[in-house]
């Protein structure tokens, strides 16, 4: 059974020999990448590629995920504190990264409501949707094909306080900006499917370990009826719809499923998002991914990423619907062997 | 004038009415600390309350800082001016150096200056060596200390030893939060205390200062 069988029979609710394991988006960092493929790390121009291949065949992941690609981001200068060099994405905001660490914003699309009424999203009918069409013609991998919507994303380009703001001071404004960036996102995922992705997973934080970000009936007024359009469009295409969100969503579940979503992903022990638990009550009408806490991976030890997997997928395998992978990405600061240990018990857990 | 709609106004985040409330209640003779600590205190309080509840989200609590702010700022120079008036604690916060994360930080500010105090924000990816140079020039007797990723939550570490090797500053109370972070964490690193929420934070502060 291939990986993107083993994918496709769970969300079937189909439970399988053994549990299909993966990351979303990247799912593990060079760092990691390195460690993990030792002398096998290919130096070639074709590193990236490679790399991520050799990577998921080494720990037996079932998934890729892959992004259609814009163009390369624009130098536009040197930020002031830090020294490194500023650029522009294709959104118009303008970002860094500082030395060591993620990156940051440091000028947004807007700097108020009447700006952003006037913002217009990029063209992105030009980018390139061939790595998405590589990975599906090369590999077995289900391809889950990486992109966002219009809340995360919204922020990201805005700044998290102005944007918070601005759903009270300019409610009518941000409408119309969620409209924007989902309708460029649709975009991105028609042409992901028409390059051959298995699903669509719409990456859209919207809430942190102790709820949401903001009132849930808000979302519901506001934002879910776009999102619902969104994920409508993409199922018409015959994909299913995974959705990532950190946090705890608990609130919001019932408005997932209304919204089309398939498969929610994370499900961060940490928001006690709990798998078996969410299986048992909404497992019907959602599958679930993740649930193996980064940190753990971080700071724990070997036999401890061992108990947790094997009690995880004990407690969740049974009928399908669950993908046992990390509550986020595999960070550069996990420890590869607690990477290795938890794909490892996977690869043992037989039914 | 009511002291209600005062609280009102902050609850409800009415920055537009807030500075005139603030400003009439003055005009009327009415003692600054009061209308701190007797209308604006108990209006963030509330605000607090209802967010630890998911009663309030992040927008309002936002809004509310806001008109917290803009009345303080009104006052500012009035409560200056009190030789009665109770100086407010200075809080330093931010997030330690390796770490780009302020999402969680900045809801602690926000509700820490809508608690009424004073709150110094160096911002993200800070040195131990900043927080120990701005708690010299604040006279700072709290500082907050915030990360994100497993991988930064370890020069939390180094930010306490460097406050208990020095000489001026060895007791000031080191408060920590963030995803990763543990009670157990605290304990191991030698800090004051743990919070797992931004509220939390508020009464954990409000401890530090009643000790």
């Amino acid at each position: 059974m291939t990986g993107r069988e083993r994918v496709l029979s769970a969300l079937k609710r189909i439970e399988t020999s053994r549990v299909p394991i993966g990351e979303i988006g990247g799912g593990y960092t060079d760092v990691i990448i390195q460690a993990v493929l030792g002398d096998k790390y290919d130096l070639g121009p074709d590193a990236s590629f490679l790399n991520h291949q050799r990577i998921r065949e080494i720990l037996g992941a079932d998934i890729v995920g892959a992004r259609v690609t814009g163009p390369p981001v624009e130098m536009v200068g040197i930020h002031e504190d830090w020294g490194t060099e500023t650029f522009r994405d294709y959104w118009g905001a303008t970002h860094t990264q500082p030395p060591d660490a993620t990156v940051q914003l440091v000028e947004p699309i807007a700097h108020s409501p009447e700006e952003l009424e006037s913002w217009r999203p990029p063209d992105v009918r030009d980018f390139d949707s061939s790595l998405v069409n590589r990975w599906k013609n090369t590999t077995d991998f289900f391809v889950l094909a990486t992109l966002n919507a219009g809340f995360d994303l919204g922020y990201e380009l805005l700044g998290f306080e102005r944007f918070m703001m601005w759903t009270i001071q300019a409610r009518h404004i941000m409408k119309q900006y969620y409209e924007k960036l989902i309708e460029t996102n649709l975009t991105l995922a028609l042409m992901s499917a028409e390059a051959g992705a298995d699903a669509i997973l719409i990456a859209d934080d919207l809430a942190f370990n102790t709820g949401t970000f903001v009132d849930p009936d808000y979302l519901r007024s506001d934002y879910f009826p776009i999102l619902k359009n969104m994920v409508a469009e993409i199922k018409r295409q015959g994909l299913p719809v995974f959705f990532h969100s950190d946090g705890d969503l608990k609130h919001v579940i019932p408005d997932l499923i209304d919204c089309g979503i398939d498969v929610l992903q994370s499900c961060d022990p940490n928001a006690n998002m709990d798998i078996p638990t969410l299986k048992g009550e909404y497992g019907r009408d959602l599958a679930f991914m993740g649930n193996i806490d980064v940190d753990l991976l971080a700071n724990g030890n070997v036999d401890e990423v061992k108990n947790t997997t094997r009690n995880l997928i004990h407690d969740a395998r049974s009928g399908g619907g669950f993908i046992l992978g990390t509550s986020n990405v595999v960070a550069s600061y996990c420890q590869p062997e607690n990477l290795k240990a938890m794909y490892a018990v996977a690869h043992k857990e037989l039914k | 004038m009511s002291s209600d709609s005062i609280q009102q106004a902050i609850i409800m985040g009415n920055v537009a009415s807030i500075s005139a409330d603030v400003n009439q209640l003055l005009s009327e003779g009415v003692n600054s600390q009061m209308i701190l600590d007797e209308q604006l205190l108990p209006g963030m309080a509330i605000v607090g309350e209802r967010f630890k509840h998911n009663e309030m989200f992040l927008p309002q609590v936002l809004m509310s800082a806001q008109a917290m702010q803009t009345a303080i700022d009104i006052l500012k120079p009035h409560l200056a001016g009190n030789s009665e008036a109770r100086k407010r604690q200075t809080v330093i916060i931010g997030t330690v150096k390796g770490d780009m994360h302020d999402i969680g930080k900045n809801l602690v500010r926000i509700m820490l200056i809508g608690a009424g105090y004073e709150v110094i924000d160096l911002g993200v990816n800070v040195p131990a060596q900043r927080f120990i140079d701005e708690c010299l020039q604040h006279q700072a007797a709290i500082v907050c200390l915030s990360a994100l990723l497993s991988s930064t939550m370890n020069n939390m570490q180094e930010v306490v030893q460097a406050f208990r090797n020095h000489p001026d500053l060895n007791d000031t109370k080191i408060l920590i939060g963030g995803a990763p972070v543990s009670r157990e964490f605290s304990q191991s690193i030698g800090a004051d205390g743990y919070a797992p929420t931004a509220p939390a934070a508020v009464e954990q502060v409000q401890h530090f200062c009643e000790q």
